[in-house]
């Protein structure tokens, strides 16, 4: 359970900082298509959706690795990254097919997304260790 | 891996994601999407619709296989409540920065739970690993 928690922590500080970084490195294509986006302020003040909406994501990330992959190190967590953040990708064509979101919106999303998944995968690959396969 | 059931599962997840996603998305919740119109095209973009619901269902199966090995409804729906869930972080995060309804972030989110759970469920029923080979 520590494990769980130290794995869950680490990664949600990563998933965090990465999500930072983009907003801002994004800025100029969020401004492509503004009546898509709630005022800044409005924004601000639901903030805590934004720190709600990460938990959620690595929550579940580290249940389905504590469940299923366990005991595969760096490179099982990298393979679940890789492969949620794929169909997620597949999400991201959905919505983007109903939604008039920037396309550039949807390949940067894509990219960094992949990028940031397979590091969670890595962070919670190194720290989660099933009780079976601990060393001592 | 046993490509013929994965592949019949896939087929099999795809068009239940697919008709699923008309039914609850563009069916039950098109009163609460128009309400935000301005927030979604008039007409679904089809090429990216079914190109998306197809990635999907692909990396889904191959999730699902790869994590229960031995298939199995059961397993695999549980597999799929988590994946939903993991799905349902960027809504939360989407309605903080667009003008999304919280009728639509519901909707949404327990769409996607019981969209993935049944998908797992459907996977985990269609794939079988290969038998041993027999010498």
């Amino acid at each position: 359970m520590k494990r769980f928690i130290f794995a869950f922590i680490a990664a949600y500080v990563f998933i965090f900082l990465w999500g930072w970084l983009l907003g801002g490195v994004l800025q100029d294509v969020y401004t492509q298509a503004p009546n898509l986006w709630r005022p800044k302020d409005e924004t601000k003040s639901l903030f805590h959706w934004i720190i709600i909406g990460q938990a959620l994501i690595i929550l579940a990330f580290v249940m389905i690795y504590a469940s299923g992959f366990a005991g595969g190190g760096v490179m099982a967590g990298i393979r679940l990254g890789v492969l949620l953040e794929i169909a997620a990708i597949g999400m991201r064509l959905v919505i983007y097919a109903v939604q008039p979101l920037p396309g550039k919106l949807i390949l940067y999303g894509s990219v960094s997304g992949l990028i940031e998944m397979v590091i969670v995968g890595a962070i919670v690959g190194a720290i989660y260790k099933p009780a079976s396969v601990r060393t001592p | 891996m046993n490509w013929q059931k994965f592949f019949t599962a896939f087929i099999g997840a795809f068009i239940f994601l697919f008709v699923f996603g008309f039914l609850w998305y563009g069916t039950l919740m098109s009163g609460a999407h128009q309400e935000v119109q301005a927030l979604f095209r008039t007409k679904p973009d089809f090429p990216w619709l079914i190109l998306g619901h197809i990635v999907m269902a692909f990396f889904f199966t191959m999730l699902c296989v790869r994590f229960i090995p031995a298939g199995g409804a059961g397993a695999s729906a549980t597999l799929g409540i988590l994946v939903g869930l993991v799905y349902a972080g960027p809504h939360v995060i989407s309605f903080a920065v667009e003008p999304l309804t919280t009728k639509i972030l519901c909707g949404w989110i327990v769409g996607g739970v019981i969209q993935f759970a049944i998908a797992g469920a459907l996977v985990g029923a269609i794939y079988k690993p290969s038998p041993p080979a027999t010498s």
